[in-house]
């Protein structure tokens, strides 16, 4: 910064800090009214803390403890839940078909339309050889 | 606390003054400063708060018009319609009267020059770019070194020089315009 901007703006600053010291004495009762309220929850914190501190961390703790609790709890159930289902489906689904046959002509007890069937025939004759 | 709200309150609420250009708004901003600092910064040691406060008060100088923003959007439309200030491109300088004596009773004839002078030093301030008078108000009346205004308004130690050269350079121009000589 060169000397004729740095003495500009000492000279300006002076004028500013004159209007600082001259303000309406409304602006100084409003700046005054704004400084005790935002002290006042200063000073709130303080009596605050002392008497419900270690309640409330406590409380924040358990609360917290909790909400983990039920997070953990919720997603065993739905792995539980999910773990049956598949296993569920699994057992009932329906059989498929070639197991189907294969047990049919284990037990010889395949079903008439099993001849009818082109197909069927040439590879029962394909296998047999 | 106290002591250091009381000693930095009346330049920060000129500090939004000139910014918002408005008594009401500028007593608000300076509150809501304030109940930040205390609210989240009452425990930091003392000399970090004034570069705290400085800082909140830039933000919520921002914040401010951020809402008047979002709140321009809405009234724009019926204002348009109602018709626009035919003097908004007045230069306030030029149109600007000498302050009334009410502030000073009986003042001697210097106090009311340098009332005068005040008047129009501070009616420049509020016609820099938000960025040159933000600059030039935490360096030279905040007294705050460059690595600080930088941090403060969220640019290099380059761009506070600039900004600062750049109002001074205004400031003096507008001022010799108004044939005031310091």
């Amino acid at each position: 910064m060169n000397q004729p901007e740095h003495e500009l703006a000492k000279k300006l600053v002076q004028y500013l800090d004159y209007g600082v010291d001259h303000l309406e004495p409304g602006v100084r009762e409003g700046l005054a009214a704004a400084r005790r309220t935002a002290l006042s929850h200063y000073r709130e914190k303080p009596a605050t803390a002392l008497g419900l501190a270690w309640a409330g961390q406590a409380a924040a703790r358990l609360t917290g403890h909790r909400h983990n609790s039920a997070r953990l709890l919720i997603a065993a159930t739905a792995l539980v839940l999910a773990t049956a289902g598949g296993v569920y489906w699994q057992s009932t689904r329906p059989a498929n078909g070639l197991t189907d046959i294969d047990f049919y002509l284990l037990t010889d007890e395949l079903p008439i339309n099993a001849y009818l069937d082109k197909g069927f025939d040439s590879w029962l004759k394909r296998s047999s050889r | 606390m106290s002591d250091f709200l009381a000693q930095v309150e009346r330049r920060a609420y000129k500090q939004a003054l000139f910014a918002v250009r408005d008594d009401h708004a500028a007593l608000d901003v300076v509150q809501d400063a304030m109940l930040k600092l205390t609210e989240k910064y009452s425990s930091r040691p003392p000399a970090e708060l004034p570069l705290l406060f400085q800082r909140i008060l830039q933000n919520t100088i921002r914040d401010h018009f951020r809402r008047q923003k979002v709140r321009s959007i809405w009234t724009m439309p019926v204002s348009s319609l109602l018709g626009g200030d035919p003097e908004g491109d007045a230069d306030p300088l030029e149109t600007l009267e000498v302050a009334d004596d009410s502030k000073f009773s009986e003042p001697p004839a210097e106090q009311a020059a340098r009332a005068q002078v005040l008047a129009l030093i501070e009616k420049a301030l509020e016609r820099l770019p938000a960025r040159q008078r933000q600059a030039f108000l935490l360096r030279y009346w905040e007294e705050l070194d460059v690595t600080a205004a930088a941090k403060i308004m969220g640019c290099s130690e380059g761009s506070v020089k600039t900004h600062c050269s750049r109002a001074s350079h205004a400031l003096a121009v507008m001022l010799t315009k108004q044939g005031i000589k310091l």
